[in-house]
């Protein structure tokens, strides 16, 4: 199918196809082998180990994984806003716009990134109270970012925000010459995310957009960010410590452990059919809210491991109940089982969601 | 008063004898830069030898400032609390000091409770010596070592010579809970424990404190905004839900959490994303006429909810506050709409929208 086919095709059948093995959208960014390091006083650690996925247009992706599997790090990484002490140290990422245009993220100059960020690609962060400038009117900090991309006709950067207050469901009128110790978490969070948009960028990364926040709140930025994406045209990733929000948001889910992505794909087959064990276990983890019926839960044994000592092999080999002599040696990398789903796990094939594999194992091991 | 008689009533049909804790119409106010506040109002339970009582809310509900007088932490403004049967304000200094050693608090952030230039031993062994339960510093190495297997730090070697920052965040936390252990408590309060604990991590953690309640009979009093863990750990137990400073609705956890009467608890389930993509996406919501919280400066007349409710009805939620009343199952609800709705002999879930033009605005 060529992309003219894509564009014509309705609307229900573009939803239908978005984030599935039938999706022909065009890839928007392909990140290849990246690797990020951070430097501490004994080396250099590995946070995040030859990440590999591609992103299409229009979908909506899912960085799932516990404190310090890397999925923030490479959130920032891909808009290069890592703390001085971290590296990008091998791969690349390509960037391709709506026009075709090719942009290598780690090559550009500069003074070319900071044209390209917040244009094609923005960023919201996780504490949205700090990403706002205290002192500073909410209607300032919009007018500063539009002119620092050259855009300074005022009025036409006014409309531009009341309209994306409209759309985050923020009252324009009171917020817009607010300060924000004014507003609530849930609307600075929602200003946030409006200010990402200011500049209709082609792909939107939020990392954590909900964590800290109120249930009701919660939910209220899950149906903005839903909305969102029914009214404007961006791809979209986020990252995550939270399974629900991917089940709820998002079209194919990457689940990270110790800086590796050990499982991409469709989220129904991600959460229906999950290959990686850990993957199996984060889900075992947590019980459904609906329904009268217990849940038994089982957690998975052991800790992360530290990031300066990895184990060899597979990182999850130790906490693992289906691992064998050679999960202990050799990394299985990722590799494709089909259906855009691809997994980095030696005995994917065994693996499945029943409970009681864990359960001799939560007995024996150290507790996390 | 008529909270009261409710909550009695029905330790008398069970006949459990006494409750190691009774709050009894407690209150707090405070005095804040932005005003008189009151961050709990009127609240009464009983906790009983063994029992999980879940108390659950958002930010600003007062589930914490509940804990703390619990434990004697903070005085209530108005009412009491109650150690086996005995105000604790009037106790003498022994009997304060049983409540306070029976009665042990594990905090919410794992790398702030704990002190960073000890070692766990350190820590696990001053409580022993101080309060004379260990004789001597070898007594007291020995019963540390039994607490750490309790909480399932094993093998102890690993752990009791270890200072925290050689510990995750999920071991810290196990530290905590076995430095609650020490005096042998009979209640724990745990105010928000395994909230900053990963996800694989939490299941084991819960499953910890679990063990304890069910082989050494710990009681516990569990606060927490999540209530995926309350339907894990409390699914034995009782689930209290706060809404700026009162509780909303009490009862046994399956039927609240499950099928929620009040229109705030059902909000609160409905908001939760599961993590299972076509249960979540087909999910039933409730449409809340507002999404912020009143501030407790100026709390609403009548029902402090009706301003969100998408049920209030009009001359009467917004000017008469709804008491904790028995429904038919057992449990307290305090909603008019759910009261009215009984007493027809309706489904009390099945509640007319006030107003659906307001509703549809929201919505746009």
């Amino acid at each position: 199918m060529t992309d003219q086919t894509t564009a014509a095709m309705s609307r229900a059948e573009k939803d239908r196809v978005r984030g599935t093995a039938e999706s022909t959208a065009p890839v928007i960014l392909s990140v290849r082998d990246v690797s990020v390091e951070y430097k501490t006083q004994y080396g250099w650690m590995k946070a995040v180990n030859n990440a590999t996925m591609d992103i299409r247009r229009g979908e909506a992706i899912a960085l799932i994984g516990e404190s310090g599997s890397g999925k923030s790090t490479l959130g920032f990484a891909l808009l290069r806003m890592l703390v001085r002490a971290a590296r990008v140290s091998t791969g690349e990422a390509i960037f391709t716009d709506r026009e075709g245009k090719s942009y290598d993220l780690f090559k550009m100059s500069d003074k070319e990134f900071r044209e390209f960020r917040w244009a094609k690609c923005a960023m919201t962060f996780q504490a949205a109270q700090n990403v706002l400038n205290p002192v500073m009117r909410i209607s300032n900090t919009f007018y500063e970012t539009a002119a620092a991309h050259g855009w300074t006709d005022k009025n036409a950067v006014k409309a531009k925000t009341l309209d994306l207050f409209r759309k985050v469901q923020l009252d324009p009128n009171r917020v817009f010459d607010a300060y924000p110790f004014e507003l609530s978490g849930g609307m600075r969070q929602r200003v946030s995310i409006a200010l990402s948009l200011l500049l209709d960028p082609e792909l939107l990364i939020l990392d954590e957009p909900t964590t800290a926040l109120d249930i009701i709140t919660q939910r209220a930025i899950i149906d903005v960010v839903k909305s969102l994406r029914e009214q404007l045209d961006f791809t979209m990733i986020f990252v995550s410590h939270d399974l629900s929000l991917a089940a709820e948001l998002a079209d194919r889910v990457a689940t990270m452990y110790a800086g590796e992505i050990v499982e991409y794909g469709p989220v129904r087959d991600v959460f229906y059919r999950p290959e990686h064990p850990y993957t199996v276990g984060l889900l075992n983890a947590v019980p459904p809210i609906v329904g009268e019926e217990f849940t038994p839960l089982v957690a998975i044994p052991g800790a992360t491991p530290n990031l300066l000592n990895i184990p060899s092999g597979c990182p999850f080999h130790p906490r693992c109940p289906w691992a064998t002599e050679i999960c202990s040696t050799v990394n299985p990398g990722l590799r494709d089982i089909g259906g855009t789903h691809i997994v980095a796990c030696h005995n994917s094939d065994k693996v499945t969601r029943d409970q009681e594999v864990w359960e001799g194992m939560e007995a024996t091991s150290a507790a996390g | 008063m008529l909270q009261d008689s409710i909550v009695r009533s029905e330790a008398n049909a069970t006949d459990r004898g006494e409750p190691i804790i009774r709050l009894d119409h407690i209150r707090r106010d405070f005095d804040t830069r932005g005003g008189h506040i009151t961050a709990v109002d009127d609240v009464s339970f009983d906790l009983f030898p063994g029992d999980i009582l879940c108390l659950v809310g958002e930010s600003g509900s007062g589930k914490t400032t509940v804990a703390r007088m619990a434990a004697g932490m903070l005085k209530p403004t108005r009412g009491h609390v109650f150690f086996e049967g005995k105000d604790i304000y009037e106790m003498n200094k022994e009997e304060f000091g049983n409540y306070r050693r029976a009665v042990q608090i594990v905090h919410q952030d794992p790398y702030a409770s704990l002190n960073p230039i000890h070692t766990i031993g350190d820590m696990l062994r001053a409580p022993l010596l101080k309060h004379k339960i260990c004789k001597s510093r070898a007594e007291a190495t020995k019963r540390a070592g039994e607490l750490l297997e309790m909480v399932d730090c094993r093998p102890v070697e690993n752990f009791i010579d270890k200072y925290p920052h050689q510990l995750s965040g999920g071991q810290r936390q196990r530290i905590s809970i076995a430095r609650a252990m020490t005096l042998n408590p009979r209640v724990i309060i745990a105010d928000e424990s395994v909230s900053m604990v990963d996800v694989s991590i939490r299941v084991s953690l819960l499953n910890t404190m679990l063990k304890l309640r069910n082989e050494l009979g710990v009681t516990f009093l569990f606060i927490t905004h999540d209530l995926a863990v309350v339907k894990y750990f409390a699914w034995e137990g009782n689930i209290g839900v706060m809404y700026v400073g009162k509780v909303i609705e009490y009862g046994r956890t399956p039927g609240i959490i499950g099928r929620g009467f009040h229109p705030y608890t059902r909000a609160l389930a409905a908001a939760i994303p599961e993590a299972d993509p076509d249960l979540t996406r087909s999910k039933e919501k409730l449409q809340l006429r507002s999404l912020d919280i009143p501030k407790l400066t100026e709390l609403p007349d009548g029902c402090v909810f009706h301003p969100r409710c998408p049920y209030w009805i009009q001359g009467l939620c917004d000017t008469t506050k709804p008491p904790l009343m028995r429904m038919p199952d057992g449990r307290l609800v305090a909603c008019h709409a759910v009261q009215q709705a009984v007493e027809r002999g309706d489904d009390p879930r099945d509640l007319a929208v006030t107003d659906q033009l307001a509703n549809q605005i929201m919505r746009e």
